[in-house]
C-alpha cells in the first residue's frame, strides 16, 4: 500500500485542522480567551519592571534580581527563592543552564542572576554548568533550566522555548523548515526527558521579526521574564506576545510567517504540555504598559 | 607560425589568469571601506564567509542567502574605545537581482539615497533603507547590512557614511525584469502595492513573506525566479488584499510540472484542469477557504492568485497580468 506523505499548507491552518493556536498566529484569527480566573492546568507568570532596562537598554541587575525572586515565588508558590529552588531541584543535582547563544541572545545578566540565586539557595557552584550545546551537555545533567530569549524565527516561526534545545539533538539542521514541527521530539530524548525543572524566558528585549538576522526595528523593551514549568504553555504565551506586538507595529494582523507549527505539535504529538490558551493560567505582575496579553 | 600561435596562446592564458586573479583580489581588498569612520576603526582585512562556512557564522540564517545566488560574504567589525561596534556585512551575490531580492523581503524603514536622486519616489523602489541603527542597501550585485549595536546620532552618521562609501562608483543596475511584468493597475479598482513586492528563488523566502507550505510545492530552485506582490482594492472601506505570484522557470516543461505539483499539494480536493497546451481555456479557478485562488500556465511562467473576494477578481488579476507579461515580452 502506498504511503502518501501529507504536506502541510496554508489551507490546513485556514480549515483549523491544526488547531486554533497556530491558526491565530498564521492568519490573525482571534485568540481563544484565556480565562485567568478559571483553574488553568498550566501556570505561566509574566513579571515586568519598567526599570529593568535603562535608556540604552542595559540591564539593571538589581531590578532583574527582584523580578527573578518574584517569578520563582509565583511559579512555585513558595515564600522565598531558596524554598522555590529546592522545590524544583535537589542539592545534589547537576544543573544545566541552557541560554540561547545566537540571534537574540539571552542576556548574560539573566544567566548570572539565575546562577547566583541557585548558589544562594545552597546549590554548590560546581554543580551548575552551562549546558547549551551538543548532546553531551544534557547527558551530564540531572536537571535543566531552559533560559531562552523571546524571539521570532524565520524558519520556525517562533524560536524561543522549544528551539532552545535544538543543539541537544546533535543534528540541528534536521529540525528546520518543515521539520520544525518535530522540535518537541528533542525534549523527549532519553537524556533530556523529564529533566527540565523551569522554563524562564528572557523577555527583556525581544525580537518580533524579521529574521534571519537581528533587525533592531523589531526589538523592543518589554522588560519581562516569562516563566513556568510547562514548556508548551510558556511558548504559547510567548507566541501571543510576539503576535500582538507585530499587530501593534503594523496596525493590522501581521501573522508569523512561517507559522510556528512546533507549538501545537509539542502538545498534540509529543505531549509536552498544553498549547490551548483556555488551559493556561497567566499571572502577570508589575509594569502593565503594552502587556500584549 | 605554429610556434608563434602557441606562444600567443600561452601569453593570453597568463594574462587572463592574472586578470581573473586581480578581479577577485580587487573584490576582496577592503579599499572600498574607510579605515576609520568617526570614532570607529575597522580591521585590516575582512572575515570571509562562503557557502561552506556560512552556517558556522550565522546558523540557520545561512539558508536565506543560499536560497539566492550567493557568492561570498565579507564582514568587518568596526570597533571604538568608547562606543559600541558597527558591523558591516557585504553580501556578494552572483546577480543584481539576487541582491535586490534580499532587500525586497522588507521595504520598511526610512528610504536613503546615495546616488543624488530623491530617496522617496513613486516610480521607483528605494535602494537603501535605514531604521534603528540598521542600514540595508542594494547596490548592483551587493547586498549590504551595516548595523550599529547601539544607535546614537554619531553611529547613525557613521553607518550612513559607510553606506555611501561602499556604494560609491558602483553600477546602477535596474530592478529585476520580472517586476516589470506586474500590472500596476487592474480593472475593478485593484492596485499593485509597490511596497509589498518581493523577489526570491526559494520557498523559504516566500514563506517568510507569505506562508504557502513548509514543503517546496512549487519546485523552486536557483534556476527559478519569482515575485510575490499584493494587489489592494483601493475603493473598499476595509482594505481587501489579494496575493499575486509570478514564477519564471527554465522552460515550459518545468513550469508545467511545478503547477501540477502545486495543484496536488494545495488543491487536492479540486479537479485538475491544467493542460500542457497553452490556451486561454486553461485558467483554473477554485473557491477555497479564504476566497478564490486561480492559476495559469503561460509559456515558462506560472501565475497564481490567492485570496480574491470573487471569481471575477481572480480572473481579472490573472488576465491583466498575462496581457502585461506578453506585452513586455514583445517589446
Amino acid at each position: 500500500m502506498q504511503n502518501k506523505k501529507t504536506v502541510i499548507t496554508r489551507r490546513d491552518f485556514m480549515r483549523g485542522t491544526l488547531g486554533a493556536t497556530i491558526g491565530a498566529s498564521v492568519l490573525g484569527f482571534n485568540w481563544p480567551v484565556s480565562e485567568a480566573k478559571a483553574a488553568g492546568s498550566s501556570l505561566v507568570t509574566v513579571v515586568r519592571d519598567k526599570s529593568a532596562l535603562d535608556a540604552s537598554n542595559k540591564v539593571n541587575s538589581k531590578a532583574l534580581n527582584k523580578m527573578l525572586e518574584l517569578t520563582l515565588s509565583k511559579v512555585t508558590g513558595k515564600n522565598n527563592p531558596k524554598e522555590a529552588w529546592l522545590s524544583l531541584v535537589k542539592p545534589d543535582d547537576v544543573i544545566g543552564l541552557v541560554p540561547t547563544d545566537h540571534l537574540n541572545q539571552t542576556h548574560d545578566e539573566v544567566v548570572t542572576a539565575v546562577k547566583s540565586s541557585l548558589v544562594n539557595a545552597g546549590i554548590p557552584k560546581d554543580k551548575i554548568i552551562d549546558a547549551q550545546g551538543g548532546p553531551r551537555y544534557p547527558e551530564k545533567c540531572t536537571a535543566l533550566i531552559a533560559l531562552p530569549a523571546l524571539k521570532a524565527h524565520w524558519l520556525t516561526g517562533i524560536g524561543t522555548v522549544l528551539k532552545d534545545y535544538i543543539m541537544f539533538s546533535g543534528s540541528p539542521d534536521s529540525y528546520h523548515k518543515g521539520n520544525s514541527a518535530k522540535l518537541g521530539e528533542i525534549w523527549n530524548l532519553p537524556f533530556v526527558k523529564g529533566k527540565t525543572k523551569l522554563v524562564l524566558v528572557d523577555s527583556l528585549y525581544p525580537l518580533c521579526d524579521k529574521g534571519p538576522q537581528p533587525d533592531p526595528r523589531y526589538q523592543w523593551a518589554y522588560n519581562g521574564l516569562v516563566a513556568g514549568t510547562d514548556p508548551v504553555a510558556v511558548e504559547t504565551v510567548c507566541v501571543k506576545i510576539i503576535t500582538e506586538k507585530r499587530k501593534a507595529l503594523r496596525g493590522e494582523p501581521w501573522p508569523l510567517s512561517p507559522p510556528p507549527i512546533c507549538v501545537e505539535a509539542a502538545d498534540k504529538v509529543y505531549g509536552l504540555g498544553t498549547s490551548k490558551m483556555e488551559e493556561i493560567k497567566i499571572e502577570h505582575y508589575g509594569w502593565e504598559k503594552e502587556l500584549l496579553l | 607560425m605554429k610556434c608563434f600561435l602557441k606562444i600567443v596562446l600561452i601569453c593570453l592564458t597568463i594574462v587572463m589568469a592574472f586578470a581573473t586573479h586581480e578581479g577577485v583580489d580587487a573584490q576582496m581588498k577592503p579599499n572600498y571601506l574607510p579605515r576609520t569612520i568617526g570614532a570607529w576603526t575597522r580591521p585590516e582585512s575582512p572575515e570571509i564567509i562562503n557557502s561552506d562556512n556560512i552556517f558556522k557564522y550565522m546558523n540557520g540564517a545561512g539558508e536565506l542567502y543560499l536560497g539566492y545566488r550567493f557568492d561570498h560574504l565579507e564582514v568587518f567589525d568596526y570597533t571604538s574605545e568608547n562606543q559600541e561596534n558597527i558591523l558591516v556585512e557585504l553580501y556578494f551575490m552572483e546577480t543584481s537581482d539576487d541582491a535586490f531580492g534580499l532587500l525586497s523581503l522588507d521595504w520598511g524603514g526610512e528610504p536613503v539615497s546615495f546616488d543624488g536622486l530623491p530617496a522617496k519616489s513613486s516610480d521607483r523602489l528605494p535602494k537603501a533603507l535605514y531604521g534603528a541603527g540598521l542600514l540595508r542597501v542594494w547596490s548592483d550585485n551587493l547586498y549590504i547590512r551595516i548595523m550599529a549595536s547601539h544607535e546614537t546620532p554619531a553611529s547613525k552618521q557613521a553607518v550612513l557614511d559607510l553606506g555611501k562609501a561602499v556604494t560609491a562608483d558602483r553600477k546602477n543596475s535596474p530592478e529585476p525584469e520580472l517586476l516589470k511584468f506586474l500590472a500596476p493597475d487592474v480593472d475593478s479598482g485593484w492596485k499593485l502595492r509597490r511596497d509589498r513586492q518581493s523577489f526570491f528563488r526559494s520557498h523559504l523566502a516566500l514563506n517568510s513573506v507569505y506562508y504557502l507550505s513548509h514543503a517546496n510545492i512549487l519546485d523552486f530552485d536557483l534556476s527559478a525566479e519569482a515575485v510575490i506582490a499584493s494587489y489592494e482594492q483601493v475603493a473598499a472601506k476595509e482594505p481587501i488584499r489579494s496575493q499575486f505570484l509570478l514564477v519564471k522557470y527554465e522552460n515550459r516543461a518545468r513550469a508545467f510540472k511545478a503547477l501540477n505539483h502545486f495543484h496536488d499539494a494545495y488543491l487536492p480536493d479540486h479537479k485538475k484542469e491544467i493542460i500542457e497546451d497553452s490556451s486561454a481555456k486553461n485558467l483554473s479557478l477554485f473557491k477555497i477557504e479564504d476566497g478564490w485562488t486561480g492559476y495559469k500556465l503561460i509559456d515558462n511562467y506560472a501565475v497564481i492568485v490567492f485570496k480574491c473576494p470573487d471569481r471575477k477578481s481572480a480572473r481579472t488579476i490573472i488576465n491583466k497580468n498575462e496581457v502585461n507579461l506578453e506585452g513586455n515580452h514583445k517589446r
